[in-house]
């Protein structure tokens, strides 16, 4: 009988590493695979994955993601599975409309806010290379927050209307000390248009 | 006195033969006189060097000024004003004027890709020479414009909940400037007095720290007096109170020794034309981590991590990187070199002269700018009888003002004593014949002006001129 997986980094190394293998679990279908130690989403992952099948450890450092059922982004499409799971946070607009959000443990704070129709434009879709997905961070949850690490800062330099409480959306991953947490989006981005065009997510 | 003996034009040529003096230019105009080139003005550096015993040298370059109609340049000791571009920046920098023209942010092609490198070689320049990180410097106009951005742009980043930023009444117009701004924009502003040696007092500067201060602003070197603030002492206190520091080092980087993470340096200003570099350029050190946050005061493309908008002048950042490379690889011996000249004009001027202060702690200033004040004597009167050196009387900024010098008065020197003063600046192309032309002419003017002085006489004859009640105008 197969042991089950014990770690996992992201649904592309493990599939890539089972299509390898050739042998796909049914079991995968049922799990919803992310990577919560890491909150940078939507980075390769070049780890060792550790898959226990057959009481064998197989590994796989591969690099290219390969197409599957959850795409970056996908996750905060689906809805919390029970109460434990859930964080209630909130987005203000542009235009200072609080937009309560029923979100669950493991969010990005951006795609969440892609679900919701909420203007956080995300243009290089959470890989570290621009500041559109901008927002401030209620003073009191700053400190939950992990550090921004340089890349995140390098970013946050470009940003207009900076301020101390500026984080990129994309980096904030939701935790369950994140209960209550407002984000508030910037008057604009460094993508800004004068003629009303609002930039939507890819 | 006839008006023509005044003028620089027809400074003797006897002057000239003694200290064997003689400008470039005008060696070259001779030469290409002899060989009957028309053109003889060229754009030469006009520096002065010293022709070993060569009379006929002398005597026929006179000659040629003559002839030629060009005037003669005066022997130049305002190094803390500006210098002089060393020849080999204005190689480095010539390619990048001619066939290396692109634009360094341009990504598509190799004119900018050429462009961009050499940008950032020079970036790593720049940043060796205080030990910093590549990253961490942002180009600029100038010092003037880096202090700028440093004290408005921390002070408004973080004005939230900080409004208080501490600086010195020494420092230099444009951060006092600054600092004045923001006051209109209700923050407060501490100025610290400095000591009578021109150095701050480390206890005045803990107990003016408070819990909203964001930023304290101290210069490295001071622009007047030459005096060198404890910079690593001052660093450390603003690190344990978790305010930034910020220092002006235009006149400190690449003459003293300056390492941003061992004196915990958060902002730090460089000037171009201060280190034999190009005018019209400068840099910004801004610290990564702990991170400073600046709000810019320029908007555009977020050029230079969004602090500094605008085309990087390619030619200009060569410039200053090769000026900082040789800085750095000619510290020891600029120093010391300076070092000897700057012993040798006081302690000549000294021996000829009495009743003549140094401003400023000698033992804790830059050597290369020493600022004498010559008792019973106007400054500007030095000034006029001195033309054929080139000299300061405060700052550049100021000098065309009447009003005593600001920094001079903050080290409680006496309006009189203020109005006397006079900045000599040594630099890397100073020779010993300039310094002892310039301590023979300096005396003489001294002993001339003095002998026209019922001050002097009074105080020859021993009356203490401060007990005098002096009548009002």
């Amino acid at each position: 009988m197969a042991a089950p997986l014990k770690t996992f980094a992201c649904s592309w190394c493990l599939l890539r590493h089972f299509s390898k293998a050739k042998a796909m679990p049914i079991a995968l279908n049922n799990f919803i695979i992310r990577n919560f130690t890491n909150s940078t989403v939507g980075k390769f992952h070049p780890k060792i994955i550790n898959v226990f099948k057959n009481n064998v450890v197989m590994t796989s450092n591969a690099e290219i993601h390969t197409t599957c059922r959850l795409a970056h982004g996908d996750y905060e499409w689906q809805d919390p599975v029970d109460e434990s799971q859930v964080v209630n946070i909130e987005y203000v607009d542009r235009k200072g409309t609080v937009i309560p959000v029923k979100a669950k443990v493991g969010d990005n704070a951006m795609y969440l806010a892609h679900r919701y129709d909420i203007e956080l434009e995300g243009a290089c879709e959470a890989s570290l290379a621009c500041s559109t997905c901008h927002v401030y961070v209620d003073e009191k949850y700053l400190d939950v927050l992990p550090e921004p690490d340089e890349r995140e800062d390098d970013m946050l330099d470009m940003a207009v209307y900076l301020r101390e409480n500026s984080r990129l959306g994309c980096q904030i991953i939701l935790t369950k000390e994140m209960e209550g947490m407002r984000l508030t989006l910037p008057k604009a981005t460094r993508n800004f248009y004068v003629d009303g065009h609002v930039p939507t997510p890819h | 006195m006839p008006k023509d003996k005044c003028s620089t034009k027809n400074m003797s040529s006897s002057i000239q033969m003694k200290y064997g003096i003689v400008p470039v230019r005008q060696l070259l105009s001779t030469i290409y006189a002899a060989k009957n080139v028309q053109n003889k003005v060229l754009s030469l550096p006009h520096h002065h060097y010293k022709i070993s015993g060569s009379r006929s040298a002398s005597s026929t370059a006179a000659a040629s000024e003559k002839s030629s109609g060009m005037q003669f340049r005066p022997l130049y000791l305002d190094a803390q004003s500006t210098t002089q571009l060393d020849p080999r920046v204005f190689d480095a920098m010539l390619p990048f004027m001619t066939e290396n023209f692109g634009n360094p942010h341009s990504r598509t092609h190799f004119y900018g890709w050429e462009a961009e490198a050499a940008v950032e070689e020079a970036r790593e320049n720049v940043a060796k020479l205080i030990g910093a990180e590549a990253k961490e410097i942002v180009f600029t106009s100038g010092a003037t414009e880096s202090n700028n951005i440093s004290v408005k742009g921390a002070a408004r980043f973080y004005s939230r909940d900080k409004k208080h930023v501490i600086t010195t009444q020494t420092e230099h117009k444009c951060v006092l400037d600054s600092c004045r701004q923001l006051e209109a924009e209700n923050f407060e502003v501490t100025y610290l007095p400095v000591k009578s040696n021109g150095i701050i007092d480390m206890n005045e500067l803990e107990q003016a720290i408070r819990p909203d201060t964001s930023l304290v602003s101290v210069m490295a070197v001071n622009n007047e007096i030459g005096v060198i603030q404890p910079l690593q002492e001052i660093g450390e206190l603003c690190r344990s109170h978790k305010v930034f520091f910020h220092t002006d080092a235009a006149q400190a980087v690449g003459k003293i020794d300056i390492d941003v993470n061992k004196m915990k340096i958060d902002l730090l200003s460089i000037s171009g034309h201060k280190i034999y570099g190009p005018k019209g350029i400068g840099a910004l050190y801004a610290r990564r981590r702990p991170r400073v946050r600046l709000e810019p005061i320029q908007s555009g493309g977020g050029q230079e991590r969004n602090i500094r908008s605008g085309t990087v002048p390619a030619p200009l950042v060569v410039g200053l990187g090769e000026a900082c490379r040789i800085a750095l690889q000619e510290k020891e011996y600029d120093g010391a070199r300076i070092k000897e000249l700057s012993d040798r004009l006081v302690n000549k001027i000294n021996a000829q002269c009495t009743h003549v202060i140094r401003n400023g702690d000698p033992d804790r200033a830059y050597p290369g700018c020493v600022n004498l004040s010559f008792a019973y004597v106007e400054g500007e009167s030095m000034l006029m009888g001195l033309k054929d050196i080139a000299l300061s009387s405060g700052s550049a900024c100021t000098s065309a003002s009447l009003e005593p010098s600001y920094v001079l008065r903050a080290i409680g020197a006496e309006e009189d004593l203020a109005h006397s003063s006079l900045r000599f600046g040594i630099g890397r192309f100073t020779t010993e014949a300039e310094i002892d032309y310039a301590v023979d002419k300096c005396v003489e003017q001294v002993n001339r002006l003095r002998e026209m002085s019922p001050l002097w006489d009074m105080v020859q004859e021993g009356i203490d001129l401060k007990s005098i009640q002096w009548t009002q105008h």
